[in-house]
């Protein structure tokens, strides 16, 4: 229990790194920072003006009967009312455009950050992760910076100011409405602690009912075609009245606080009113400091109340910050060397020279020894059982990781010491289940090769027996694709793939085939596609068709990340060897 | 405003709540209304007391007065903590009951819309009328109501007992409460929407970002991190655009509804206080006055909130009520009944579908009779009908025309559910519920025991994978899951067929994308599970043509041939066309399962 407590009051760790960051965040925009406190400092003070100036208007003015006064002060008092408007609109502003700016900073920072990550990054952290702090965790941030700052700093000087004016108007009256702070304090934290939990929970009860909602609606089908809506209404249900509790927990505990808090600035009142009325019975105080004095503690328990308000969302802001700084600072393992040369046109000569590797945190090596040469033009069929290393082979080419020991080289180049642009933009990358953007199918085939012109689009697809589908599509080349667009078909996708990889035209190629489910037709042409793909280009291909592999200049076996055979389809067969024993338990699959 | 008064009718079933929050809010209210008075009150006292000094006896009585306000103080502030705490808890519980009933409703009428319309609707365009409509329309009947009745009562009040003290006063005072309120309510008009609109553009931004995250393979094959980044830089700029027009409202309409109050008051202090010395008011009701007016700024600024709240609620409602008022174009009769007994005989009489938004009829005059028991492969180009010929037996879609029998009884004349308990369908890509293994593969049987669905996930060849998951059979999956590869999903799919033990069993294209050997004996399995249902496979590959009966032959919307596999090799070109060169490779080696890392 007391861990519990002690776990919900934890402020967050590392609160230097945390400035310097802000810091750093903000410098280019002190001008405006700076304006931005001014404004605060000017409209918290503007705010403060009225009680003070009422209490000079009643006690100098009204009940003396100075009319000169009375103007005086109310003129102020207009004049307080229209810099107050003037200073909330620059500061509201302000920090607005301040905070906001400083977010897009840093989500393009964390952007930036991540694009400078290797693949071997990628794969030890999970996607969902790495996203949400690009979003969530700005969002928390941006939630402290829209509502958070101004009232952090204007409760508090508000605070201050109002317990300056209360000293200032009377000190015993203010020493006794100190007494209820502590009550005020102890009760909002209570509150906090008690309600973190229950507002975090009302926040996933709704993110839950919001999934089911979209699963069901994606899932429409299945859950017609079987039947099961009853099912389905009754877990909906559930979930919504699951909601339901949560949000009563949290209406259970507002209840009883905010009431309770008007309560005990009633009691203030009215002990203010006993106390200093019999003071002013006895003319220890005058009635005009009284009146100033219940109109300033208005101004006095509202402001308490939204700092300690303000708890959780400063908590979750400075964790997501922590979390954002964490991944900022971790360096990016797969960097160009700093003398990393330039490669030239290349003519896709490729070598493994007892190339062993293995991934992060794994004892098993994925390839061990390796030696292998591909001549320019050659196309190289990698061949094996799940997990003999075809695809490590396949990633150490495209230098998404470096060995451990041995070197990779094309060109005669050892790719650690060569730019990995330079690198990557002559190498054509065809993964398994084609990944295609959001955008226009055309913005899809130029993405290696931005500057393309329409014509180069509708030839590399043509080639690649992608333009009928193409043209059949609702707006041709410029459909939307992608998650907000047409859902294509996974060979319709392999055919794009394809051609995206065509018009960079790549010296060296890098290709996971798929067998996924297409029908006939699409089939046929991603076959001509491949073999057109492949044509006059050093390529590796991770091949299931027997068609394919048939083709290859070179078939090359892997067995548990050792090449184990190499040389033609016909050679191997004569050799009957591990590639003779994988052909002959098909063939006889096949037959059965 | 029919929309409003409807929304409104969402408020009956909490009818004694509502009431009864209303009058809490009443009470509570006319208790803050007479805390000023009575502070008024004390200080008139206390100023009378404090002239009064000299005469012992007076002295003692304004104290004992005194006491007396002060105790009446304490009674209405307890008295107001016990209305308020009431009446939180009654109007929290009406408004997350109305929140609960809509969404139910909601829900409710969607899962009972035909197929056809959620073809034409985006699911993101559903999932905001669930959750961004839903949730204005709830704040509005749960809090807005009361906040608008509470608000409007405590300046009508406060506006009566100013009037009551000074009608001159109170009407200088109140000049800025009009204004104010028009100003809060075109502001709470404005806000939300310019609001959304950020929080639609982040939504643009968060599908960035994933999609960044997901494709970063691509990107760092292509070199292309640049350019991304630039792209990403333009969605974080139309973050940041958006941001600050809804700051600039927020800038504009929040300091002048602070400014006018403020107005109200100087014009107290000026005229009020010549009005205090030359004594045609008390001290005291200057005081209380003032007081008044302090406390009407923020129901002022609530109202007109409000009130601009409720009218985007009713846009809201209006959206709505456009989803719950649209009739199914399903319709099943009253009392219809379950469907008949049978073996499972299934029947296409001269049908012809035209989805809806197309000129060209997806199937045009198909008549099949399928004898029960038997498998029928159906083989033809892409959108040649198949899927839509198949869809039609659970009816999933009605036709257009011509109709559809299962073991002799119309579908469109019996009970969907008791219909469609007896198909299962596997489809080339198959969806998974966020769910455990178990229960995905029990999804029409939810009480089967492990050892039943062992039994099927052993049929359907997914035991062996599915032990090597981290959890077994108890292993999340689904989008909020552990992600399977495909052909994982298909057998898991077979195997939730297999559980759901029908008489007619659909089949498209489910043994594709499964490596060799797998589908060898996926295709045993199959052969098995077959016996005795009537079977329609969309068959893409030799192997599965094989299993069939008969093979039926599709060409843009038409049956063009029928007849076993040899006979059609005699008698269709499309037929021997397909078989020679269309059917594609066998799979020849181990598919490597789709890894995290892919390549």
């Amino acid at each position: 229990m007391r861990q519990e407590i002690l776990r919900r009051l934890r402020a967050t760790r590392g609160r230097g790194r945390k400035l310097r960051g802000m810091a750093v965040l903000l410098r280019p925009y002190r001008g405006r920072v700076i304006a931005m406190f001014a404004a605060l400092l000017v409209a918290t003070a503007a705010t403060l003006a009225p009680p003070p100036l009422a209490k000079l208007a009643i006690d100098d003015g009204i009940t003396p009967g100075n009319v000169t006064v009375l103007y005086w002060t109310v003129a102020a008092f207009l004049a307080s009312a229209l810099i107050l408007w003037g200073a909330t609109w620059l500061q509201t502003y302000l920090v607005g455009w301040v905070g906001q700016r400083a977010l897009q900073d840093l989500r393009i920072e964390v952007f930036g950050h991540l694009q400078r990550m290797s693949i071997g990054f990628y794969s030890r952290r999970r996607s969902g992760v790495l996203i949400s702090r690009l979003t969530n965790d700005v969002e928390a941030l941006d939630q402290l910076v829209s509502d958070g700052v101004v009232t952090l700093f204007q409760s508090t000087l508000t605070v201050i100011g109002t317990i300056v004016i209360l000293f200032w108007l009377d000190a015993e009256l203010a020493a006794l409405t100190m007494l209820a702070v502590p009550l005020l304090l102890l009760g909002s934290l209570g509150f906090r602690i008690a309600s973190a939990d229950a507002y975090r929970i009302t926040r996933e009860r709704i993110a839950l009912i919001t999934a089911y909602l979209q699963e069901t609606l994606s899932g429409v089908r299945v859950v017609r075609a079987f039947g099961r809506e009853a099912r389905h209404l009754k877990q909906f249900a559930k979930l919504n009245d699951d909601n339901r509790a949560a949000n009563m927990k949290t209406v259970n505990l507002n209840a009883a606080y905010f009431p309770a808090v008007e309560l005990l600035s009633a009691l203030v009142t009215v002990a203010i009113l006993l106390y200093g009325g019999y003071q002013a019975i006895n003319d220890q105080v005058t009635v005009g400091v009284l009146v100033a004095f219940i109109t300033a503690l208005n101004t006095f328990f509202d402001p308490i109340q939204q700092l300690s308000q303000l708890y959780t969302t400063y908590q979750s802001g400075m964790a997501a910050l922590d979390k954002i700084f964490e991944l900022l600072d971790e360096q990016p393992d797969l960097v160009d060397a700093p003398n990393a040369v330039e490669l030239g046109r290349l003519r896709g000569e490729i070598a493994f020279e007892d190339v062993a590797f293995r991934y992060a945190g794994q004892d098993q090596w994925a390839l061990c020894d390796t030696d292998l040469h591909v001549p320019p033009g050659q196309t190289v069929a990698l061949v094996g059982a799940t997990g003999a290393g075809k695809s490590t082979l396949a990633k150490l080419v495209a230098r998404f990781y470096d060995p451990d020991r041995g070197r990779v080289l094309v060109d005669g180049h050892d790719l650690r010491t060569v730019t990995s642009q330079s690198l990557r933009s002559q190498m054509g990358i065809v993964p398994q289940e084609a990944f295609l953007f959001s955008g226009t199918v055309r913005e899809n085939i130029v993405f290696g090769k931005p500057e393309a012109t329409l014509t180069e689009v509708r030839e590399a697809a043509a080639a690649v027996g992608a333009d009928g589908f193409i043209t059949e599509l609702e707006d041709g080349y410029d459909t939307e694709v992608g998650e907000r667009g047409v859902q294509l078909s996974a060979g319709q996708r392999q055919l794009i793939a394809f051609a995206r990889a065509l018009i960079a035209d790549p010296r060296i190629l890098v290709l996971d085939e798929a067998t996924s489910n297409v029908d006939i037709h699409t089939e046929g042409q991603i076959e001509r596609g491949l073999r057109r793909l492949l044509a006059g280009r050093t390529a590796i291909v991770i091949a299931h068709r027997l068609s394919t592999i048939r083709q290859a200049g070179r078939i090359v076996v892997l067995e548990h990340g050792n090449v184990v055979e190499q040389g033609t389809h016909d050679e191997l067969i004569a050799a009957e060897g591990a590639y003779f024993r994988l052909y002959r338990d098909w063939a006889e699959q096949a037959a059965a | 405003m029919a929309v409003f008064w409807r929304l409104l009718g969402f408020l009956r079933p909490y009818r004694k709540g509502v009431i009864a929050s209303a009058v809490l809010a009443a009470l509570a209210m006319g208790a803050t209304v007479l805390l000023p008075y009575l502070i008024g009150t004390a200080i008139d006292e206390t100023t009378a007391g404090s002239a009064d000094t000299h005469n012992a006896n007076a002295w003692t009585d304004h104290k004992g007065y005194l006491t007396f306000v002060a105790i009446m103080i304490v009674i209405t502030a307890m008295l107001r903590l016990a209305l308020t705490v009431a009446r939180r808890l009654v109007a929290g519980r009406v408004s997350l009951g109305v929140e609960v009933d809509l969404r139910q409703r909601l829900y409710d009428h969607l899962q009972s819309l035909e197929l056809g319309f959620f073809d034409r609707q985006q699911t993101g365009q559903l999932m905001s009328r669930a959750t961004v409509d839903l949730q204005s329309v709830r704040f509005f009947l749960g809090y807005g109501l009361i906040f608008i009745m509470q608000s409007a009562l405590t300046i009508v009040l406060a506006a009566v007992a100013m009037f009551f003290v000074d009608p001159g006063l109170a009407a200088i005072a109140l000049a800025p409460v009009p204004v104010v309120i028009v100003i809060a309510w075109r502001y709470g008009r404005r806000a939300r929407p310019a609001q959304q609109e950020v929080q639609q553009r982040i939504a643009e931004l968060t599908a960035d970002a994933e999609e960044n995250v997901s494709g970063v393979r691509v990107i760092k094959a292509f070199a292309r991190e640049q350019v991304q980044l630039h792209r990403f830089r333009q969605s974080v700029a139309r973050v940041f655009e958006q941001a600050m027009i809804a700051t600039r409202v927020q800038a504009f309409y929040t300091p002048a509804i602070g400014f006018l109050p403020n107005l109200g008051l100087a014009a107290i202090l000026l005229f009020g206080g010549l009005s205090v010395i030359h004594g045609s008011l008390s001290i005291g009701d200057f005081s209380a006055f003032y007081t008044y007016l302090l406390m009407l700024i923020s129901p002022m600024r609530t109202l007109g909130y409000m009130l601009g709240t409720a009218q985007r609620a009713t846009a809201s409602g209006r959206r709505v009520f456009q989803i719950l008022d649209r009739p199914t174009a399903m319709p099943v009769p009253e009392d219809a009944p379950p469907l008949p007994d049978g073996a499972g005989r299934v029947e296409l009489r001269d049908v012809t579908l035209r989805y809806e938004g197309t000129t060209q009829p997806a199937l045009r005059d198909v008549s099949l009779a399928v004898e029960a028991g038997t498998t029928v492969a159906l083989v033809g180009p892409t959108a040649s009908g198949k899927t839509t010929l198949v869809s039609l037996i659970p009816r999933l879609y009605d036709p257009t025309s011509g109709s559809v029998l299962v073991d002799g009884a119309d579908v469109r004349t019996v009970e969907p559910r008791s219909l469609r308990r007896q198909i299962a369908l596997v489809t080339d890509d198959p969806f998974l519920f966020s769910a455990s293994v178990h229960e995905n593969i029990a999804y029409a049987k939810p009480d089967a025991t492990r050892d039943e669905v062992v039994a099927a996930a052993r049929r359907a060849q997914a035991h062996a994978f599915v032990t090597e998951l981290p959890d077994g059979y108890d292993t999340m999956i689904g989008e909020r899951g552990l992600t399977v590869s495909g052909g994982q999903r298909q057998r898991l799919a077979i195997a939730r067929a297999i559980l759901a033990d029908p008489r007619i069993l659909i089949l498209d294209d489910a043994t594709s994308s499964v490596d060799a050997s797998t589908e060898q004996l996926i295709k045993r399995a199959l052969a098995e599970v077959m016996r005795g249902r009537t079977t329609f496979v969309i068959a893409h590959r030799l192997s599965t043509i094989t299993l069939a009966d008969e093979v039926v032959v599709l060409e843009r919307g038409q049956i063009t041939a029928r007849g076993t596999h040899d006979e059609l090799l005699e008698q269709s070109a499309l037929y021997r066309e397909i078989v020679e060169k269309g059917l594609p490779d066998q799979v020849f080696l181990n598919r490597a399962p789709t890894e995290a890392v892919g390549l």
